[in-house]
C-alpha cells in the first residue's frame, strides 16, 4: 500500500472502485448466467401471485399517507416497548416511568392526529 | 441490573425544551385561528427557562448518560447561543407567520424540535448522539422550509434539502459504522485512544465519509448546491434558521468528532479540510459576486463564511499550542458568525415585510427611507465582510493569526484575497443604500419585534467586540480542547 499524505486517499480510490465494479459486475454477472425463456405468464406484472387488474398508474387516495405515517410512529414505538418489556421486571420504577414518558409523547401525535381531523373518512 | 444513573441537573436545559415543545404543540391544538399566535410568547418563555437552565449550570463539569453526554464550558457557551438564535428567530417569524397564517403552531413547534437538536449536540460526545442531534436539526428543518405549501419554490427548496441531507446522513452513518466496527466503541475519547493502532486505510476511508456527511450539512464546496435554493425557497425566517443554527449545529458536531475524536489520525484528514476550506472559500465568495436577490446573497455568502471556519480544522497538528489557539478561533468564529448573519436576514426580513422586496436593486436609497434600517443593515454586512470595527473582523483576525502559528501561510494568503473579493459585494449593497438615488420615497417603519431581533444581534455583537474575552475564554477553558489536544500525533 502507498504511504504517506495522499498515499491514504488512494485506499479510498480503491474503495469507490470496488464499490462501482461490485454494483456493475453482480448486474453484468446476472445477465449473463441468468436464463431467458419469456412468455406471457412470465411478462405479466407480479401481484402477489393474483392476475393484475387495470393498468400499473392505478391511483391510491392520497388520504392513505396520513395513515401510513402514524403507521410508523406506532411500528417505532413497538421496537421500543419489545426489548424494554423484556427486561422490564430487572429494571423497576425508573424504567417504567421513563416508558410512560415516552409513550406520552407520541400520544401526543395521536391527540395531534385527532384535533387535526385527519382521522376521518370523509 | 441497574440502569445507568442519571444526572438530572445536567440535562435540565433538554428537559425544559422538549416539555415547552410538547406544551406548544398541544396548545396549538386548543386555539382557535385568530388566537395561534400565541403560541411564539409560549415559545419564547420555553427558551428563556432553557436559558435559565443553561445559566444555572455555568461552571459545571458534568458527564452522564454513560459518558455520552458531557455538560461544559464549551458546551454550555453553544447551549446559551442556540437560545439566543431561537429567542431573534420567534421574534422574526411573529409577524410573518401570522399575517401569512401559514401553520403557526406547527412552526413553532418544528422550531424547538430543531432547537432541542442544536441543545444536544453541544452535549453529544458520542457517535449515536451527536447523528441523533444532527438529525434532530435537520428534518425539522425540512419540514419548516416546505411550509410555503402553496409555493412551488419553497416545494422545491425543501425536497433539494430532503434529498442531500438525506443522502449525506447514510454517508455519515455509513462512516461511523465503519468507525465502530474499526475501534469498537462510539464514545469520542474511547475512539480517540484505539484509533491509531487500527487499519490505517479503513480509518481513513471512514473518516472520509464522515467528513462527507458534514460538509453536506454545513454547505461546504462541492457539497453546497442545495443551500441557495432552499434558502431562497422557504419562509424567510425559516432561511434565517438554516443559515445560522442548522449550519452551526454541523459545525459544533465535526468541532467534537475532528479534535476529540480522530485528532490522532489528523495527518489523513488535515488536507482534506485545506482543501475544502480554500474551495469553499473562494467557490462562495464568486458566485456571491453576481447575486441579485439578498437571500440568495446572503446564502453564498454563507457558503463562504462556512470556508473560513473550516481553515481551523486544517491547521491541526502535532504542536498543542496550535491546535488549541485554532480550535479557539474557529470556536469565536462560529459564535460571531451566527450572531451577525442573523442579524442581516433581520433586517432583509424587515425591509421586505414593509413594501420592500429581497431584490437587491430596491434596496437604492434606504439610508433616506430609513436612516436606522439602513445603518443596521450596513453595520451586519460590513461586519460578514470583516470590516475593522466590527465583530466579524475579530472572528477573521483570530482564524487568520492560528492559520500564520500553525504555518500553513498559503490558507493564510486565500483567506487574504478572500476578504478582498467579499468586501465587493457586501460593499455594492451598502453604496446602494446610502449612495444611490431611492425609487420610491416613503418611508419605511420597522415593527417593533423585529427591531427587538437586530437589537438583540446588535448588542450580543457588540459584548463580543468590546470584551472578546467573554467568547475567548468560555472557549478556552473548555474540556474538549484540553483532552483533544493532548495527545500525541502518529507520524506521518
Amino acid at each position: 500500500m502507498p504511504e504517506g499524505y495522499f498515499g491514504q486517499y488512494f485506499t479510498i480510490a480503491i474503495f469507490i472502485v470496488a464499490g462501482v465494479v461490485l454494483v456493475l459486475g453482480t448486474f453484468a454477472l446476472a445477465k449473463l448466467l441468468s436464463p431467458f425463456q419469456p412468455h406471457t405468464e412470465k411478462l405479466t406484472t407480479y401481484e402477489s401471485g393474483i392476475d393484475p387488474i387495470g393498468t400499473g398508474w392505478s391511483q391510491a387516495n392520497v388520504r392513505y399517507y396520513i395513515f401510513a405515517l402514524l403507521f410508523v410512529i406506532f411500528d417505532v414505538e413497538a421496537i421500543f416497548l419489545f426489548p424494554w418489556a423484556v427486561v422490564f421486571e430487572r429494571l423497576g420504577t425508573q424504567a417504567f416511568v421513563e416508558m410512560v414518558i415516552f409513550i406520552g409523547i407520541l400520544t401526543l401525535a395521536l391527540l395531534y392526529a385527532i384535533k387535526k381531523k385527519v382521522l376521518e373518512w370523509l | 441490573m441497574n440502569l445507568p444513573p442519571i444526572d438530572w441537573h445536567a440535562i435540565a436545559p433538554e428537559l425544559v425544551l422538549t416539555a415547552a415543545a410538547c406544551l406548544v404543540l398541544v396548545v396549538d391544538l386548543f386555539l382557535p385561528d385568530e388566537a395561534k399566535w400565541i403560541a411564539m410568547p409560549l415559545s419564547a418563555a420555553g427558551l428563556f427557562g432553557t436559558l435559565a437552565a443553561v445559566v444555572s449550570l455555568l461552571g459545571a463539569e458534568r458527564v452522564t448518560l454513560a459518558g455520552s453526554f458531557e455538560v461544559n464550558d464549551f458546551a454550555l457557551l453553544f447551549k446559551a447561543l442556540f437560545c439566543v438564535i431561537g429567542l431573534i428567530i420567534l421574534a422574526l417569524s411573529l409577524d410573518y407567520f401570522r399575517d401569512g397564517r401559514y401553520h403557526q403552531g406547527e412552526f413553532y413547534f418544528l422550531l424547538l424540535c430543531a432547537l432541542l437538536g442544536g441543545v444536544v449536540m453541544a452535549s453529544a460526545r458520542d457517535l449515536i448522539s451527536i447523528f441523533i442531534a444532527i438529525e434532530t436539526i435537520s428534518i425539522p428543518g425540512i419540514v419548516m422550509a416546505a411550509l410555503r405549501k402553496g409555493d412551488v419554490r419553497s416545494n422545491e427548496g425543501s425536497l433539494k434539502f430532503f434529498l442531500f441531507s438525506v443522502l449525506s446522513s447514510a454517508l455519515m452513518l455509513y462512516g461511523m459504522s465503519l468507525i465502530y466496527g474499526v475501534t469498537g466503541s462510539t464514545n469520542v475519547d474511547e475512539i480517540n485512544q484505539v484509533l491509531p493502532q487500527q487499519h490505517e486505510g479503513l480509518v481513513a476511508v471512514s473518516v472520509f465519509f464522515v467528513v462527507i456527511g458534514f460538509a453536506f450539512k454545513v454547505s461546504a464546496v462541492p457539497f453546497h448546491f442545495w443551500a441557495p435554493d432552499t434558502y431562497e425557497g422557504s419562509p424567510p425566517p425559516v432561511a434565517a434558521f438554516l443559515a445560522s443554527a442548522s449550519k452551526i449545529g454541523g459545525f459544533v458536531g465535526l468541532l467534537v468528532l475532528m479534535f476529540r475524536a480522530f485528532p490522532a489520525v489528523a495527518e489523513q484528514w488535515r488536507p482534506a479540510f485545506a482543501v475544502l476550506a480554500a474551495l469553499t472559500m473562494t467557490v462562495g465568495n464568486l458566485i456571491a459576486l453576481r447575486q441579485q436577490h439578498i437571500i440568495r446573497l446572503l446564502a453564498y455568502s454563507g457558503v463562504a463564511q462556512s470556508g473560513y471556519m473550516l481553515v481551523g480544522f486544517a491547521l491541526i497538528g502535532a504542536n498543542a499550542d496550535t491546535n488549541s489557539q485554532a480550535f479557539k478561533a474557529t470556536v469565536i468564529y462560529i459564535v460571531i458568525y451566527g450572531l451577525m448573519d442573523l442579524g442581516a436576514f433581520a433586517a432583509a426580513i424587515s425591509f421586505a415585510r414593509r413594501g420592500g422586496t429581497y431584490f437587491i436593486s430596491d434596496y437604492s436609497g434606504l439610508w433616506n427611507r430609513s436612516p436606522a434600517l439602513a445603518g443596521l443593515m450596513a453595520a451586519f454586512l460590513l461586519s460578514l465582510a470583516g470590516v475593522p470595527p466590527l465583530a466579524g473582523a475579530w472572528a477573521k483576525l483570530f482564524v487568520f493569526l492560528a492559520s500564520i502559528e500553525a504555518q500553513v501561510y498559503w490558507l493564510a494568503v486565500v483567506m487574504g484575497v478572500n476578504a478582498v473579493i467579499a468586501a465587493w459585494y457586501y460593499l455594492a449593497v451598502v453604496k446602494r443604500m446610502f449612495f444611490d438615488v431611492p425609487e420610491v420615497s416613503e418611508p419605511i417603519e420597522t415593527p417593533y419585534l423585529l427591531r427587538a431581533a437586530m437589537g438583540l444581534a446588535v448588542l450580543a455583537l457588540v459584548a463580543s467586540f468590546v470584551y472578546p474575552r467573554l467568547v475567548t475564554d468560555l472557549a478556552d477553558r473548555s474540556v474538549l480542547e484540553s483532552r483533544g489536544a493532548d495527545v500525541e500525533l502518529s507520524s506521518p
